[in-house]
């Protein structure tokens, strides 16, 4: 198993939509989901999961409320808002044509420059 | 939406703070607890993989401080925190807090004040539905006849086809003002009476409280005997009865049925004087004979503009219209145009620029009390480095110490803001009962919700302006410099200086141009007040004698009861001399009309020059004391049936007569026709409407017993004003007067009981009150920049302590020190005059209007400001030159 890389700045925030758009979780669930889908490939500080957590929170693009877990304990769940749909869709075109540019600059062989 | 959002979890974060921490934990709990429950599912020992899940989740702390961030639980608290400090502090310094304090509630106050004034006279719309869309409609004259002169009353024929022909107005309505004698209701007692075509209250949108407004027909001749009354007299005269519609009420000894009555809010024609509020409403109707009258013009008109008519497409017409009357009627009408103004434009008018100059002014004086603070605040900025230093090596951030540098001037501006509403509060009763008589609207003007949204902006305005530049300052303070020089007393700080000296340069510029502009006003007073006003107004008693109109019909009777008033009132003890005149000087409401001299060549009344035309008795000119140049004054020979003989003014013997004996010339005068009249004296010229007259109006004056037709019109009555001489003080001759008039009749009612010298005064008082304004506000600007100065040379001082200990110890004399300081103080002072003479001459023209007698560069008045100020800043330098002086060099030299 290759060495996990640290998280690019700015880009967890963008993980944690992704995550919670496929459903409510609680926090330690984020972690887990992004876990999961990365398999395993992203180094993420637990502790500044919930900062953030509580910035896209206060940003009006999660929301959340308490549930019980599956281990019948409580546990505060975030869902994706509809201004948060927006934000992420917009997010992720931002990304993806960012990753096209900077893959096309980094592919440049000498003979097309 | 986020916005709100934001909010909710802001005050979730902050008010329900407690709740949030606690849920924060249970959150974070969860996480290292279910963590630690899947490590022990792959077979981690429990005590192990507790330990572990706490460690791999990092700084527990942290991330709660990380959430209580994103949050802005800090910034609400540390904005407590720092307005806590910030009272701490400005506590501490109590001498620093009142000064600046006290400088910006003046500043804040002043403002506050005459935006008050601004707010109720020239910003809230009027008090009618969509007042915006109501016009006042005017002549405007030949300027050949009237030069000078923008608008003039209009006259019915006119007015009837300007009404027929246009387009352009929902409505006009023609309407007049007089006074009407109410009787049956205890004394006889003259009424504020408006008479108006029958659209005036349709146009205005205006619904009676009681009853209707006029109907159409009531103004024709013989059906206009209804009226409208105003809350004010139904609630002082008739109780508030809402059984009064329907009743006659006697006025002029005629019978009135009373149709409606006003809510308390309604007031049309509104006038500058409150104490000439309309009282009553009645129609106008106007006999076809006078239906027909194109030259004579006493009317106002007041129209309203159709849904989608712009003002100048209205005006469009109104010139077309005029040009046809004008080809149509040459003999009346050539020259005569129209013009519609906005009836708020056509009320302020005269107000508007006093008024913003006074704005202009109180802008000023802020911006000086901003200069003062920031002066202030960046003192304790130099002397608080090191406690500066201290938080940021402690790990404060620059915008944390922005932020609390910031939150201390906003919470000085705050404080100045309040004490200035007091201040503004207390003002505004001096400014009120000043202006009262003056100011179109002053019953409106108050402290309300609009006001206090300015007061607020202002205030939070001034603490940034006066807080940006030293919290800048404070925030880049340099940590290592800061924290080895100590208190830094050393000349390292040079830039901080620099920014005070500009400071106190622009307060001294600012300050000076206020002083620039009240002294032109002072000036310009002091002008006004030796301007002879052609009589001597000393001792002198004045008052209106109004003849009810049913009464005296006819000339003769008219003409007789006011010689019996006058030979009872000269018979009365401590009376000298007494005469009648129809309209006083400086009262603004004399009529003019044309002449035509005899042997020269007839023309059309629009070729025919005006003058101004008064009726007097015998006696008048020397009640007044107003001198006869040439020939006799009139006297009981010119009597009716005798030849007609006139007094003229010596500008109108100049104008008609310019190298020519005037005496025996001959002439007639317009509206009474087929009396020749010869002139007889030269009398000098007198101010006919206020003080500040530039021109002397050319005058005519002929005996009210040579009258050919009867004053007074059906809808108005006649009257003439008693001028009395007294031996000893005016006013107690008044009851005698009033005794011996109501003897002769009880029914004619006296008014507007003064005396000359008041007349004179009141005359003068707006520009006297727009001196005074200016004046304290000027006042007010020299003294923040005197405690500027003095500030910033007291800073200078303490800080050369230094250096001054060297150059004593060196042999420099008190006299060197002495100068040199002084020269520092009187550098900034040069600097800010020069500055401050060059604005003064920008904008000292903007107050040419305001002016009599000086020019707005009146070398004189810019002098004598600028040396004033240099003596005071001088004056201000030499505390601080005292204790430069004092310095011992030992004392000086150990110091650091």
């Amino acid at each position: 198993m290759a060495k996990p890389i640290d998280l690019l700045q700015g880009t967890l925030d963008m993980l944690i939509l992704k995550a919670v758009s496929l459903g409510p979780l609680h926090g330690y669930g984020v972690l887990l989901r992004i876990q999961q889908i990365s398999r395993d490939r992203l180094e993420i500080q637990q502790g500044s999961l919930y900062p953030a957590l509580y910035r896209l929170e206060h940003q009006g693009w999660i929301a959340s409320e308490w549930g019980e877990s599956e281990n019948k304990r409580k546990a505060k769940y975030y869902r994706l808002t509809a201004a948060g749909k927006r934000r992420f869709q917009t997010e992720t075109d931002k990304w993806n044509r960012m990753a096209d540019v900077i893959a096309g600059i980094l592919s440049t062989t000498p003979e097309e420059v | 939406m986020a916005l709100w959002s934001r909010v909710r979890s802001w005050l979730r974060a902050t008010v329900g703070r407690s709740r949030m921490e606690n849920e924060m934990d249970a959150e974070l709990r969860f996480h290292v607890e279910a963590y630690a429950e899947d490590l022990i599912r792959r077979g981690v020992p429990r005590q192990e993989a507790l330990r572990r899940a706490r460690l791999e989740f990092g700084g527990i702390e942290n991330a709660k401080e990380g959430c209580r961030e994103a949050r802005g639980v800090h910034f609400a608290e540390t904005l407590l925190q720092d307005l806590r400090y910030g009272a701490r502090t400005m506590l501490r310094s109590p001498g620093f807090t009142i000064t600046a304090v006290l400088a910006l509630a003046l500043g804040i106050g002043a403002n506050t004040a005459i935006f008050s004034v601004v707010n109720a006279v020239l910003l809230r719309p009027m008090p009618f539905d969509q007042p915006d869309r109501l016009l006042q409609v005017w002549h405007t004259p030949p300027q050949k006849s009237f030069p000078g002169m923008p608008t003039f009353a209009v006259s019915p024929a006119n007015f009837l086809d300007w009404r027929n022909q246009n387009h352009s107005f929902d409505g006009m309505s023609a309407y007049g003002f007089g006074r009407y004698t109410l009787t049956g209701t205890g004394h006889p007692e003259a009424i504020r009476m408006v008479a108006a075509t029958v659209g005036l209250f349709s146009i205005l949108h205006a619904q009676p409280l009681l009853g209707r407004g006029f109907l159409d027909g009531e103004d024709e001749p013989g059906h206009e005997h209804v009226v409208v009354l105003s809350y004010g007299i139904w609630r002082s005269h008739f109780a508030g009865n809402p059984d009064v519609v329907g009743k006659n009420i006697q006025l002029n000894g005629q019978a009135f049925a009373v149709v409606g009555v006003m809510g308390p809010e309604f007031d049309f024609p509104i006038f500058s004087d409150q104490e000439a509020r309309a009282q009553m409403w009645k129609p106008l109707a106007w006999t076809d004979q006078e239906r027909a009258i194109r030259g004579d013009h006493n009317y106002a008109v007041i129209a309203r503009l159709k849904a989608g008519v712009t003002l100048r497409q209205a005006q469009a017409e109104l010139d077309a219209i005029s040009n046809r009357l004008a080809q149509e009627y040459p003999n009346d009408n050539k020259g005569w145009g129209a013009i519609a103004i906005p009836l708020r434009d056509d009320l302020v008018g005269d107000v508007r620029p006093a008024l913003l100059i006074l704005l202009g002014a109180v802008a000023l004086v802020l911006l000086i009390a901003c200069a003062n603070v920031a002066n202030l605040m960046l003192a304790r900025a130099l002397s608080r480095r090191k406690e500066v230093a201290v938080r940021t090596a402690l790990g404060a951030t620059r915008r944390r110490l922005l932020q609390q540098a910031l939150s201390e001037t906003l919470l000085l501006a705050f404080a100045g803001g309040a004490l200035g509403l007091v201040f503004a509060h207390f003002g505004l009763l001096v400014i009120v009962k000043f202006l009262a008589q003056r100011l179109p609207r002053s019953s409106e003007i108050a402290l309300d919700g609009w006001v206090l949204a300015f007061t607020l902006g202002i205030s939070l305005l001034t603490g940034f302006a006066a807080g940006l530049l030293p919290a800048l300052r404070m925030a880049k303070a340099d940590l290592n410099q800061a924290l080895k020089q100590g208190l830094g007393r050393t000349a390292a700080d040079s830039g901080g200086s620099r920014t005070r000296n500009v400071l106190v340069v622009s307060e001294v510029a600012l300050s000076l141009m206020l002083l620039i502009g009240a002294g032109l006003l002072i000036r310009s007073l002091w002008v006004l007040h030796n301007v002879n006003p052609g009589f001597d107004p000393s001792r002198v008693v004045t008052m209106a004698v109004s003849l009810p109109t049913g009464k005296f019909v006819e000339p003769a009777q008219q003409i007789s009861y006011f010689g019996r008033v006058l030979d009872r009132v000269r018979t009365l003890p401590g009376v000298q001399s007494a005469g009648l005149i129809d309209s006083l000087p400086l009262s603004d409401d004399g009529s003019h009309q044309p002449i035509s001299i005899e042997g020269r060549p007839a023309a059309a009344m629009a070729d025919l020059p005006e003058v101004e035309v008064r009726l007097i008795s015998p006696g008048y000119l020397s009640s007044m004391h107003i001198p006869l140049l040439s020939g006799r004054d009139i006297d009981d020979s010119d009597a009716a049936g005798r030849p007609g003989a006139v007094l003229i003014s010596e500008s109108m013997a100049k104008f008609f007569w310019p190298n020519e004996d005037p005496i025996g010339k001959r002439l007639t005068l317009y509206f009474f026709p087929g009396l020749t009249r010869e002139v007889v004296g030269v009398v000098a010229d007198v101010k006919i409407s206020a003080m500040n007259e530039t021109q002397p109006a050319p005058t005519l004056y002929y005996p009210l017993a040579q009258m050919s037709a009867a004053r007074g019109e059906n809808w108005n009555s006649f009257g003439m004003n008693l001028t009395v001489r007294t031996n000893a003080a005016p006013l107690s001759a008044v009851p005698a007067i009033t005794n011996s008039v109501r003897e002769i009749d009880a029914e004619v009612p006296l008014l507007n009981i003064r005396t000359m010298d008041d007349s004179v005064s009141a005359s003068l008082s707006p520009a006297r009150f727009t001196m005074l304004l200016l004046g304290a506000f000027a006042g007010l600007a020299l003294l923040l920049a005197v405690v500027g100065i003095y500030s910033v040379m007291s800073y200078s001082v303490s800080r050369r302590t230094n250096e001054i200990g060297i150059r004593v110890a060196l042999g420099a004399s008190r006299g060197n020190v002495l100068l040199l300081v002084v020269r520092q103080a009187l550098l900034l002072a040069l600097l800010g005059s020069v500055i401050g003479i060059v604005g003064a001459l920008a904008l000292s023209r903007l107050m040419a209007s305001q002016l009599y007698g000086v020019q707005p560069t009146d070398p004189i008045t810019f002098v004598t400001v600028a040396a004033l100020l240099m003596i005071v800043s001088l004056a201000a330098s030499y505390l601080p030159a005292r204790r430069a002086m004092r310095v011992e060099p030992m004392a000086a030299l150990r110091y650091e």
